[in-house]
């Protein structure tokens, strides 16, 4: 121990110091200053953590506390609050710069460490101050505008006036600030790990480290008697059904008869300290005996294949799609390619690694059962309420939503909440649960790697006429959201295409690697890789150039996509208008390269289904005493900016400031159930019940007059109104041809890829990213490019450089995590064409922004070195083996 | 299950007659859409888990759910049942075969929350 003296925004301290106590964790633990992150397990890789030292910026994790001795230490929380913020963190709020939020802090007290030393600074300098300062939501982008912005606002180029959205500026097509951005800014929105709860248990769990065993016995005698611990669980402990279903009952909470894939879990320690349930559950001793593990689905398929789950086929969901009769067209057809396509299992990467805590409300009347509040990171509490209930064998429980550091899908299903809630159950206390991040990736989902044989056909003038896709989708271990993957691939197999013949057949199968579930588009983008790079092998076969192929082969209204139904809208060919400019003058300037660097140009379109079959949602809006608007509705908002757009509709529909609109989103006892914040679907569903909850309330308050709460109820009419979305089409597509029901809208975009290829090493440089979309009238433009533009990145990611491998993947530098130094110039085209059902016109757009991404940079790499990597993610060394192939 | 039901596949819903109407359920036999619900639906469904004859009591039960739900878009807890109802958590279970969730509030037509499509 050392006795120090440090400043920590502007008061000193003395402090005990420990000679492996870090500043980050004394000044979240000892003193709440909750803004400084941890992500990275403390490696120095996120720079979440990042605060000011003596005029420096510095991770926090990786600096000793006993070596700060007389320093001055500035935290997020030290630069200003949200009633007097700091000009830094203005400029984050009206540029949109922030959506999680979770990287914001540490990005803030970097930015003010470079704009104290370099007033003025260029683009190459904001990245390189900027280059260990991890974000996944924004590509960067906003971020590089944001530094801009502070810097002419330091300087006093600008005034915040001149820059901040005025009421007169309207409700809608405006970037008003989000509501929640400013305490992200500040560093006082709470996120999961920031809640501190008296005396609560931590929990450690043990899991396999071998895919796939049988649980011969455990053996927790050696824990029970360490230090500080409660206990140990096992499977035996957990008092309901022990298992979490999504779509499927599977998964156990904890594993009681055997592991089916690397991470699962088998038994958890709980201890006064993190350290202690640690270092219990390193003792615990588990007997496994080993399965043959099933790493592949044709593996899984064959017949002498061990089964993953004793009750169910490892062929656990088929649906084919049969539209005309594409054998006969291909045999017909002038040209026809064939190429198999695989995609990789990724991590959706949110920057936040899981995290729940547990703890015991105190009940009013004594005849309830103990009140449980579960408090985690779900984009959809109500249904994980109703999974924790089953699973967990208690009912008297509320789910709570805290600020949630970015999710893109991994949060459709429960993860570590079921762990947390059983201890707080079990041991009768409150329990935190906040894994390592090595531990984060372990037990969450992932994005499903796809096996795709494609054949697709044209005739002698280039009209599409057939195509045929087979895929087998590996499940891994568990079913989590299962077929629904295979459906939504079929409802947008033939992506903004008309193609006449259309045959296909998905399969999904268990095997023993990690389990998937929903990665920002769930299927769409990993069928929309095959289909554009077939179109890209067809137009070269054709001898056609790519984008008047596209061109002449787009969906028409009236035509029908590959489930038969027929399209009312389809404005893609304006947005390929709009991108064609852009094309002649890239396509121009890539063909000036030559020597090492080969630049090529790549396009891909997207469509992408919103709303679909039999989805259906629900919101209840409420009048307040001074005449605003209460909202209760689920709808999630993990980054995409759900506030702005419940508020900015709400502001419209009913001539509102925005202030007087108020948000009731995160608790399952004070909202509708609303549905998931998932499939791209809130602004169209959840948006639409609002809508329709409004028109009630506007209809009761012009019947009577009334403008407020008060004189409403003196009117007799109710003050709360509730409002549904139900789509007409539902019911589920044949089960033999895959014909019928679809989306009730889409979102377009047409994506066109600029980079360069490195022919002696392989890598890939991207140098711009435009993208042509059209997603309706526009709510909020900063958090429409925004998507784009964090999606665009999570695409390139996709096509590049990611992969999640069971084992290997550990952190954020074998992860591969695009940095700043990754990200590109982006260019959005936006187009408004009003959706009839949406409301006021609109749709959704979170998804859509990568789906067209990957094979936009494949084309892109074919169109520079004349090679195709039909094996994603295109890394240096399968670029340079396909160079080396004579492929090209 | 009596045969009225149609072969499906994927997400859901699926539909199937009750009291003489196409209704959609989900995979747990909860109806799909809060408004396909009715009086006799109630009836012929607790009539298959074998409530043949639906009591005041029954009713004031599934009145409050189907209130409940109007005013807040979502399921009653117990606490709001037992409140709601004036009865105990033993009655209110006793009354419904199936129990509180897929008894009572299954006849009452409150939807499951929603998954994804």
């Amino acid at each position: 121990m050392k006795k120090i003296s440090l400043e920590v925004n502007g008061i000193r301290h003395e402090v005990l110091a420990g000679k492996d106590d870090v500043l980050l964790d004394y000044l979240r633990d000892g003193l709440d200053l909750i803004g400084a992150k941890q992500s990275c397990d403390r490696k120095g890789q996120c720079g979440a953590c990042t605060v000011i030292v003596d005029g420096k910026a510095v991770r926090s994790c990786l600096i000793k506390l006993m070596n700060l001795d007389g320093s001055k230490v500035i935290t997020v929380e030290g630069l200003g609050t949200p009633d007097n913020p700091h000009l830094i963190q203005h400029a984050f709020v009206l540029t949109g710069a922030i959506q999680c939020g979770f990287c914001t802090p540490g990005l803030i007290t970097a930015v003010k460490v470079l704009l104290d030393n370099a007033p003025d600074p260029g683009e190459d300098l904001i990245k390189k101050a900027l280059q260990r300062n991890l974000c996944r939501c924004t590509g960067y982008v906003k971020i590089i505008d944001a530094v801009k912005l502070a810097s002419r606002l330091l300087r006093g180029e600008t005034t915040l006036e001149e820059v901040t959205p005025k009421a007169s500026d309207g409700n809608m097509g405006v970037s008003h600030p989000r509501p929640s951005s400013m305490a992200k800014a500040c560093g006082t929105a709470r996120f999961t790990a920031d809640y501190k709860i008296p005396d609560a248990l931590e929990i450690a769990v043990v899991r396999s480290e071998v895919p796939h065993a049988l649980i011969k016995s455990i053996d927790a005698s050696a824990a029970l008697a360490m230090p500080g611990v409660a206990g140990v669980m096992t499977a035996a402990d957990i008092r309901g059904t022990n298992r979490l279903k999504y779509l499927e009952a599977d998964r156990p909470v904890l594993c009681s008869d055997k592991v089916r894939y690397i991470g699962d879990p088998i038994a958890l320690a709980a201890a006064a300290t993190k350290d202690q349930a640690e270092a219990a559950a390193r003792t615990i001793r588990i007997e496994l005996e080993a399965l043959p593990a099933l790493e592949s689905p044709e593996q899984a398929l064959g017949d002498d294949a061990v089964r993953v789950h004793a009750d169910r086929e490892n062929l656990c969901y088929r649906q084919p799609q049969v539209k005309g009769d594409a054998d006969a067209a291909l045999a017909e057809s002038a040209a026809v390619i064939q190429a198999r396509f695989t995609t990789q299992t990724n991590h959706q990467a949110p920057l936040e690694p899981e995290a729940t805590v547990a703890y015991w409300h105190e009940e009013e009347d004594e005849e309830d059962e103990p009140h449980l509040v579960v408090v985690g990171r779900s984009i959809n509490i109500h249904h994980h309420l109703g999974m924790l209930q089953a699973a967990l064998g208690w009912e008297n429980m509320t789910y709570e939503e805290a600020y949630c550091g970015g999710q893109f899908g991994i949060k459709l299903d429960v993860m570590s909440e079921g762990l947390c809630a059983a201890a707080a159950i079990h041991f009768k206390k409150a329990v935190r649960y906040i894994p390592s991040l090595h531990e984060s990736m372990l037990m969450t989902s992932k994005r499903h790697a796809f096996h795709m044989d494609v054949k697709l056909a044209a005739d002698r003038q280039g009209k599409l006429t057939a195509y045929c896709n087979d895929f087998l989708v590996d499940k891994g271990a568990y079913y989590s959201m299962g077929h629904v993957v295979v459906y939504r691939a079929l409802l947008m197999l033939s992506g903004s295409y008309q193609i006449p013949h259309v045959k296909a057949d998905g399969k999904l199968v268990y095997t023993n690697s990690p389990w998937g579930s929903a990665a920002r588009g769930a299927g769409p983008p990993q069928v929309n890789f095959a289909l554009e790079c077939a179109m890209e092998m067809l137009a070269d076969k054709l001898g056609m150039d790519p984008f008047e192929f596209r061109f002449n082969n787009l969906l028409q209204v009236g035509e029908s996509k590959s489930t038969g139904r027929t399209v009312t809208e389809w404005p893609v060919p304006g947005l390929m208008e709009a991108l064609r400019p852009h094309y002649e003058r890239a396509k121009r300037e890539a063909a000036a390269s030559d020597g090492r660097y080969k630049r090529g140009v790549g396009i891909a379109t997207g469509s992408f289904g919103i709303g679909g079959p039999g989805d259906a949602s629900v919101a209840a809006v409420e009048l307040d005493e001074d005449g605003g608007v209460s909202i209760f509705a689920a709808a999630a908002d993990p980054g995409e900016g759900n506030d702005s757009m419940l508020t900015q509709l709400t502001a419209e529909v009913m001539g509102l400031p925005l202030d007087k609109v108020r948000l009731h989103t995160r608790r399952t006892d004070d909202t509708a159930a609303s549905g998931p914040a998932a499939g791209s679907r809130i602004t169209y569903m959840i948006g639409n019940a609002v809508v329709d909850a409004l028109h009630q309330l506007k209809a009761a308050m012009a019947e009577t007059g009334a403008q407020t709460a008060g004189e409403l109820k003196a009117a007799e009419k109710p003050v709360r109104y509730l409002g549904r979305k139900k789509n007409e089409d539902s019911g589920p597509l044949d089960p033999k041809t895959g014909q019928g029901p679809s989306f009730e809208s889409q979102v377009h975009a047409v994506q066109m890829v600029e980079l360069e290829v490195d022919t002696e090493t392989g890598e890939v440089k991207v140098l711009k990213m435009t993208t042509a979309v059209d997603a309706g009238p526009v709510i909020n433009p900063n958090n429409l490019t925004g998507q784009l533009e964090g999606g665009a990145d999570m695409g390139v990611g996709l096509a590049l450089r990611e992969q999640y491998i069971a084992g290997e993947t550990k952190d954020w530098r074998t992860f591969k995590f695009p940095t700043i130094r990754d990200s590109f110039p982006q260019e959005v085209i936006i187009r408004e064409t009003p959706r009839p059902k949406g409301p006021l016109g609109c749709t959704g757009v979170g998804e859509m922004c990568l789906v067209p991404t990957a094979p936009a940079v494949i084309n892109a790499v074919k169109d520079a070195v004349g090679v195709f990597i039909c094996d994603l993610p295109a890394t240096p060394d399968k670029v340079l083996a396909a160079l080396a192939s004579g492929k090209a | 299950m009596d045969g009225t039901e149609e072969q499906a596949s994927g997400p859901g819903p699926f539909f199937r007659v009750v009291a003489g109407r196409r209704t959609a359920f989900d995979d747990e036999g909860f109806f799909w859409d809060y408004d396909e619900w009715s009086e006799d639906a109630a009836r012929e469904l607790a009539a298959e888990s074998g409530l043949d004859n639906l009591q005041d009591v029954h009713w004031k039960v599934i009145r409050f759910f189907r209130e409940y739900y109007e005013f807040h878009g979502r399921a009653p807890l117990n606490r709001d049942l037992r409140q709601g109802t004036g009865l105990s958590l033993l009655e209110l279970q006793k009354l419904f075969p199936g129990g509180l969730k897929d008894g009572a509030r299954r006849l009452s037509g409150l939807p499951n929350p929603k998954t994804c499509n």
